[in-house]
């Protein structure tokens, strides 16, 4: 058992959380993330890869921005050979969509079908692989099955709403935030029980809660139960959360791959996309294994946005721009915790130093 | 075989005899009416009537949750109504609900999950789910286990006292009344004590927060995950031990599964689910403290048996 700490978890509601990590699952040699590139991003970038328009996605360009953004990250002169370096024939593959903001932003079908596509394409045999999500309601609204191979899986956790059969009772973080009386989240169980690897396909989105939600907040709010919890008036527990839950085994080892589907954007009012006036088109793929360096560069490019909008940082924490009204950009709900990414790097999750991260960009 | 029916609660029907055909059609095979209509019940054939009135009767709130929803709150916990604490302060007092549709199941299910004398008046829709939970109730063996108990409470028979012991049931913090401090109990509460403060205790929840603070997690014989709708009510002795789990959602959501912790070890069980079939528990461990469990569904109530 992973016992990340032993101090009483009903201490004060005001005060610090503190963590209990209850896991069976061992680090594997080389853990997923940071993984075998730290500090490390690759963008992609390309013009036509999706109109604003009419919001329709340009399939081929997509392939060649997975492929150009494998080869780029690996230095391998194939795709195949890429893709090779983080899974097996053997595995059982985990796509880890973002649907929160679905069916406006979400992981892009396009996206996630030219993912499953290249790991067929490395001997996996599509029964093998998983697109799945905690929330079916917001699954089955984007229409996955239509763009992807067949016999790939599509998985809900909770099939019904707040259900608990689909996490495992072995594995959790447990603590209490407010004085909630279910102190456990525990992880996805077919992430514990299924999975080998997972593939990890966050969007490029503000967050009223975190500030940003991009690879750890999908790999940790989206793999664990009974997270909303961490929020509660203007205050949100993100800060540490994200980090703990994404360092929990046996997330931290299987998730090998971070591709941030950066087509679509949100600049305000995130993870959802209610208002379309807090919509952007970066027109982008992100890539890398390392999902600090990764969000540090979200975090830089929903800055710039905002700012260009006229918005005030997600680093603001004074309490005049906290409210329900956020259709104004300059209101949230949250004072929000985008140091959740840097907190993770303490975690040994990646490299936050601007100074260590290496971003190589392409443009097709 | 001893069955629960000597604490089942019963209904109390004020209709005419020629209603016979309504209770009838829903399976009500008991019934309390008023004296001046006993006579008349008694010629029903089919239908055993006993005489009773409610005056003298103390009356219950119709169990259920209120979600407030878009109250500001410290808490996101939605409010559960509950009257176990009344069953805790007066044990030997008479009860009624007046309860409409399926709030009689939970009622009846309430009621004798304590093992309380109470009536359930009830409207036309409350018959059959009330007949089917009273069937329910009746195939369940009888116990006389004594509560699990992890806190000794002085109740000062005040209404900011009786607030406070809806809070502990609510939060499923087990005790009994105690006249005073019983040092074989894991912790002993008294409001006004320097550890909780009578100006605490005008938000009960602060109260029950420093109580279970002050117990810990740890201790606690039972703990309920997934869910904010259920209580338990858990009774034992040495190597059997009872668990009562009531859904105060359940006239109208199912819970999808809640995870149990109790403490002790108990390899063995076995388990009664109202509205459905009996289910399987699902990955079922016992360690050295505690045994835990998945109950993969709970429509309204469910009675656990767990033994050595």
């Amino acid at each position: 058992m992973q016992f990340a700490t032993a101090a009483p978890l009903l201490g004060s509601p005001a005060g610090e959380p503190v963590y209990r990590v209850v896991s069976a699952y061992k680090p594997s040699a080389q853990p997923g993330m940071p993984g075998p590139y730290p500090g490390q991003v690759v963008r992609v970038h390309s013009e036509n890869s999706i109109d604003p328009g009419t919001e329709k996605v340009n399939r081929e360009l997509v392939k060649q921005m997975l492929a150009s953004g494998m080869k780029t990250l690996t230095g391998d002169a194939r795709a195949e050979d890429a893709w090779a370096r983080f899974i097996s024939p053997k595995d059982v593959v985990g796509i880890k969509v973002n649907c929160s903001g679905a069916p406006r932003i979400c992981s892009s079908p396009e996206v996630v079908a030219g993912i499953a596509e290249n790991l067929i394409a490395v001997g996996v045999p599509a029964k093998q692989i998983y697109v799945y999500e905690r929330f079916d309601n917001q699954l089955q609204s984007v229409g996955y099955p239509k763009y992807l191979p067949e016999g790939v899986n599509i998985h809900a956790v909770e099939t019904s709403r707040q259900s608990i059969l689909g996490y495992d009772p072995k594995t959790y973080v447990e603590t209490s935030f407010f004085g909630e009386d279910d102190t456990r989240s525990n992880v996805v169980r077919l992430v514990s029980e299924t999975l080998t690897k997972i593939v990890n396909v966050p969007n490029l989105k503000e967050h009223q809660a975190s500030g940003v939600t991009g690879c750890l907040k999908n790999i940790a709010y989206g793999n664990y139960s009974n997270v909303a919890r961490s929020h509660n008036f203007e205050k949100t527990n993100t800060l540490s959360f994200i980090g703990t839950l994404a360092a929990a085994e046996p997330v931290r080892s299987r998730v090998v791959l971070n591709i941030m589907d950066g087509l679509r954007g949100v600049w305000h009012a995130g993870p959802f996309s209610v208002m379309a006036k807090f919509r952007f088109y970066p027109k982008q793929l992100m890539f890398g294994t390392d999902p600090v360096a990764m969000d540090h560069k979200l975090i830089e490019l929903i800055e710039q946005k905002r700012e260009a909008e006229g918005a005030v940082s997600i680093f603001n924490r004074s309490m005049s721009h906290v409210g329900r009204d956020n259709s104004n950009p300059n209101t949230n709900h949250f004072i929000r915790e985008p140091g959740h990414v840097e907190y993770a790097s303490k975690l040994g999750l990646g490299v936050f130093d601007s100074a260590k991260i290496k971003l190589k960009v392409t443009e097709l | 075989m001893l069955l629960l029916l000597a604490a089942l609660p019963a209904l109390f029907w004020d209709g005419a005899a020629d209603t016979a055909a309504a209770l009838h059609d829903a399976g009500i095979k008991q019934i309390l009416v008023p004296k001046e209509r006993l006579a008349a019940w008694k010629s029903v054939s089919g239908i055993t009537a006993e005489a009773a009135d409610l005056e003298g009767a103390t009356k219950l709130l119709a169990p259920t949750v209120n979600y407030r929803m878009n109250e500001a709150s410290a808490t996101n916990a939605p409010w559960l109504v509950a009257n176990g604490w009344r069953f805790i302060r007066r044990p030997a007092a008479r009860y009624y609900y007046d309860v409409t549709g399926k709030q009689a199941a939970l009622a009846a299910a309430e009621a004798s999950s304590y093992g309380a004398n109470a009536m359930i008046r009830t409207d036309a829709a409350g018959l059959k789910p009330l007949a089917e939970m009273l069937d329910f109730l009746r195939t369940i063996p009888g116990e006389s286990l004594p509560p699990v108990v992890d806190i000794g409470y002085i109740d000062d028979g005040s209404g900011i006292s009786g607030e406070v012991m809806n809070l502990l049931v609510r939060s499923n913090l087990l005790f009994q009344l105690v006249p005073a401090p019983d040092k074989r109990l894991k912790l002993n509460v008294k409001l006004g004590d320097k550890e909780y403060p009578l100006a605490d205790a005008k938000n009960p929840g602060t109260v029950a927060h420093s109580v279970r603070s002050n117990l810990t997690d740890e201790k606690r014989s039972l703990r309920i995950y997934g869910s904010q709708v259920v209580v338990g009510r858990l009774t034992g002795s040495g190597a059997h031990a009872r668990l009562h789990l009531l859904n105060y959602a359940g006239v109208n959501r199912k819970v999808d599964g809640i995870r149990l912790r109790v403490l002790g070890q108990y390899p063995k069980h076995q388990v009664w689910l109202a509205d459905g079939a009996g289910p399987e528990l699902l990955d079922y461990t016992v360690d050295s403290g505690a045994t835990e469990f998945t109950l993969p569904e709970l429509k309204t109530y469910a009675v656990v048996d767990l033994s050595r």
